[in-house]
């Protein structure tokens, strides 16, 4: 079994290289008997660096969730690839899919599901070293476990490992959910809206903590979410998604302060801020309209029925593919430079 | 895991379950039950009835379809309990012709009003041996009722009534103490024993009065020769009520019974009712888990054998092999296992989408690992519950085969008491103590099977506690 603990995450000086590439990536589920085919995800292409957190946005149903498990492997794509460190683990089997596991983990939306709530503490953090037979026994593998939960702040250790999970509260659970993340030493990490059903007051302490373990161990995170405001505290680099693709990507600040996609400007335009003068000004959307159904994706520009700068061109030309505006800016607007 | 991690999970798991009382109490009959079952067999009355509970000759000492001996508490008129007499005074008298007068004296307390049913001798020895049986009462008369030369052998022990072969001697004994009383007596029309256990008097033979004190029945042997030989006999004193639990029509000893069948019961209940529970379960895990054809197959099985009349089924079966327990109990878990696996296909379907298993997948767990580990221990509570439910079922279906006349004919069970019960009209003739011990005995069984099954699903169902 490859080990990759040989080459640690954090040491060394692999820093920057690209350690998880999508290549034009599709999912499609089949319903109705196969008579309806939806594209959940549909042509998604982006490379996630060593020690780097990239953000996957977009509204509920545009694929990021569907993304998360395609990189988990959790689903089989329909076509495309996924490269990891280079090599290609699209289609692994065995035990290749099993040293797979150990190098790409997640965290899952919801803490309160995502324990068996049979389990004590212990026996949630002990699973992931029973399965992936580390620590001979049992003395070995509770400090293993002692160790990682110091490392997420559940102390003391000893109040927390003989409780079940509907004893602690979301936020003590949502570490508990990382703790069994880090305790297999991976080198990706996908959080999929890791915070979205913790209280406010415990999202930034959240956070925090995830982003100190994620520089500490060099980690790289593909953090998915809808909230732009905590992607922009949270990720190195920013991506967008609309319909299973991703129309603008760069980093965090260009895309936030200087968005080029309407999509994007739209999104940030209706974040509220509860900053005093600015409580009443609760802007609306400037889109219209719903996302239209992943099972007919409009022709053109994927954008177009809801934009409004749409022209003519949008919908009569080819979708649009993502192109650099400078600086490592990507977008997928055709007509970026009049709006 | 090792040995040490297995005993300290399992005593936090007792921890836990002492904590619920009504499963401390449904361990306690069970353990009773299991105890009882293991060495029921030696504390019995009758230790051998397990291979003899169809041998009519094994119960014939004992009266027929008496009460327990405890009701003579409630009655008016005392009865005499059945009691085995042993070990008696001893006598040898060796006279100048080489001929041995051996004497056993046994001390007889009669404290009841009605006289013993019978009284019967068994001897065992070498050859022809005449016997004299007389009987000292408390009025200090004393009675020979027995002579005859009984032809003895060391295995088999000779056998005598009393009450069948003393009517002539008794009516003797009634003329040389008053010959008036015996004038009209008829050896073939007196009751021997009402007018031996009785005050003398006009009303003897009509109406008696019991003579209660301390008897002394006497058998004498000659041993005409040194190669005769005659061993210690023992007496049998058959009453009208009879051990804890009383006697069925067929003079078996009901208590007997009760305890010799906890023992097939456990074995049929739990057998039968893990065995198919746990093929129910995990079948049903795999289908709703695996789906696809897997799915299919088990479906269309289960469905097919749902259809099949159980009953028809077993009879066809019992006909062509010799009716036997294991066949029985290897019938009932093919058919028995259906009773799950429906509502555990349907809950494992659910189970199986919950995030907590897409989350081991993506731990790296296998499927086996997802369903040993994730999916059956949740549906372990109602394992437990249908188990604890199917086990009086299966009881009673082992009765109903039972009276079908496919029981093993090797075995006792509850079943077959209470079968033979109804089927000799004991509910008709109230002898209630046929019918109640056995139908008791089902339900606490299957009573203490449902306050386990209730505890345990408090324990595994972490839910349901608080911090």
């Amino acid at each position: 079994m490859s080990s990759p603990e040989t080459k640690g995450p954090g040491e060394g000086p692999g820093r920057g290289e690209v350690i998880l590439e999508l290549r034009a990536l599709h999912k499609n589920f089949l319903m109705h008997r196969g008579r309806t085919v939806i594209k959940a995800v549909d042509g998604l292409s982006f490379q996630l660096r060593r020690g780097e957190i990239l953000g996957l946005v977009g509204e509920s149903g545009c694929g990021k969730t569907t993304t998360g498990k395609l990189v988990m492997k959790l689903i089989e794509p329909t076509s495309g690839s996924i490269i990891v460190n280079g090599d290609d683990a699209t289609r692994l089997r065995g035990a290749q899919a099993i040293a797979y596991r150990r190098r790409v983990q997640m965290v899952f939306q919801d803490p309160y599901a995502s324990m068996n709530p049979h389990f004590k503490i212990r026996d949630v953090l002990e699973e992931p070293l029973l399965i992936h037979r580390i620590g001979a026994t049992k003395l070995e593998r509770t400090a293993m476990i002692s160790e990682v939960m110091r490392r997420v702040k559940m102390v003391p250790v000893e109040d927390y490992m003989d409780r079940h999970p509907h004893m602690l509260s979301g936020g003590q659970r949502q570490r508990i959910a990382t703790a069994r993340t880090l305790i297999l030493r991976p080198e990706i990490i996908v959080a999929d809206e890791p915070v979205s059903m913790i209280d406010l007051s415990t999202r930034a302490e959240i956070l925090h903590l995830m982003k100190a373990i994620q520089r500490d161990m060099s980690l790289s995170f593909i953090y998915i979410t809808h909230d732009i405001s905590t992607a922009r505290f949270f990720t190195d680099r920013i991506a967008v998604m609309y319909l299973g693709r991703i129309v603008e990507l760069g980093s965090q600040d260009e895309v936030i302060d200087h968005p080029i996609h309407p999509y994007t400007r739209a999104l940030i335009e209706a974040v509220c801020e509860p900053v005093s003068g600015r409580v009443g000004l609760m802007r609306e959307l400037p889109i219209k309209g719903e996302v239209p159904s992943a099972a007919s994706i409009p022709a053109g520009c994927r954008f177009h029925p809801r934009c409004p700068y749409a022209k003519s061109e949008c919908w009569e030309l080819p979708e649009p593919e993502l192109e650099d505006s400078g600086a490592g800016h990507l977008h997928a607007c055709r007509r970026w430079r009049e709006i | 895991m090792n040995l040490k991690d297995t005993t300290e999970s399992l005593r936090d798991s007792w921890r836990e379950f002492a904590k619920v009382k009504s499963g401390l109490f449904g361990l306690a009959i069970l353990g009773a039950f299991l105890l009882l079952g293991i060495f029921g067999v030696y504390l019995v009355p009758f230790p051998g009835a397990t291979e003899h509970w169809r041998d009519i000759n094994f119960w014939q000492d004992n009266p027929q379809a008496a009460p327990p001996a405890w009701t003579n508490l409630f009655a008016a008129r005392k009865g005499v309990s059945s009691t085995v007499l042993a070990n008696p005074k001893a006598g040898t008298e060796n006279q100048d012709n080489g001929v041995a007068v051996r004497t056993f004296s046994f001390d007889y307390d009669f404290g009841a009003d009605e006289p013993p049913r019978d009284i019967i001798v068994r001897l065992t020895g070498d050859g022809p041996v005449p016997v004299i049986i007389t009987v000292d009462r408390p009025d200090s008369l004393s009675a020979e009722i027995y002579r005859a030369q009984l032809d003895l052998s060391p295995l088999s022990p000779a056998r005598v009534s009393l009450v069948r072969n003393s009517a002539q001697a008794i009516v003797e004994f009634v003329r040389s103490q008053d010959p008036e009383l015996a004038t009209n007596m008829s050896a073939d029309l007196i009751k021997p024993f009402g007018i031996l256990f009785s005050k003398l008097g006009k009303e003897v033979a009509t109406a008696p009065t019991a003579l209660k004190g301390k008897y002394r029945i006497v058998v004498t042997a000659l041993q005409l020769s040194s190669d005769f030989k005659v061993n210690t006999p023992s007496l049998i004193v058959s009453g009208h009520v009879s051990g804890i639990l009383g006697t069925d029509s067929s003079k078996r000893d009901i208590f007997t019974g009760i305890v010799i069948g906890i023992r097939w019961a456990l074995i049929i209940g739990i057998l039968t009712s893990v065995v198919s529970v746990i093929a129910g379960v995990l079948l049903g895990i795999i289908a709703a888990y695996f789906g696809g054809a897997v799915d299919w197959m088990l479906t269309r099985l289960y469905e097919l054998i749902y259809l099949l009349p159980v009953l028809p089924f077993l009879i066809v079966v019992s006909a062509i092999f010799k009716p036997s327990i294991w066949t029985f109990i290897t019938l009932v878990c093919l058919f028995f296992w259906t009773g799950s696996y429906k509502t555990v296909y349907s809950m494992a379907l659910q189970i199986k989408e919950e995030t907590f298993v897409e989350a081991s997948k993506a731990l790296g767990s296998g499927s086996w690992r997802i369903v040993f580990r994730h999916i059956s221990p949740i549906l372990l509570p109602y394992s437990f519950a249908s188990m604890a439910l199917s086990i009086p079922a299966i009881i009673v279906y082992e009765a109903s085969v039972s009276l079908l006349g496919l029981g093993d004919a090797s075995i006792v069970s509850w079943g077959q008491i209470l079968e033979s019960a109804l089927s000799q009209g004991a509910v008709i003739n109230n002898l209630w103590w046929w019918v109640i011990p056995p139908g008791l005995m089902i339900a606490l069984m299957g009573m203490s099977f449902a306050f386990l099954g209730t505890a345990l699903d408090k324990i595994l169902h972490p839910k349901l506690k608080t911090r």
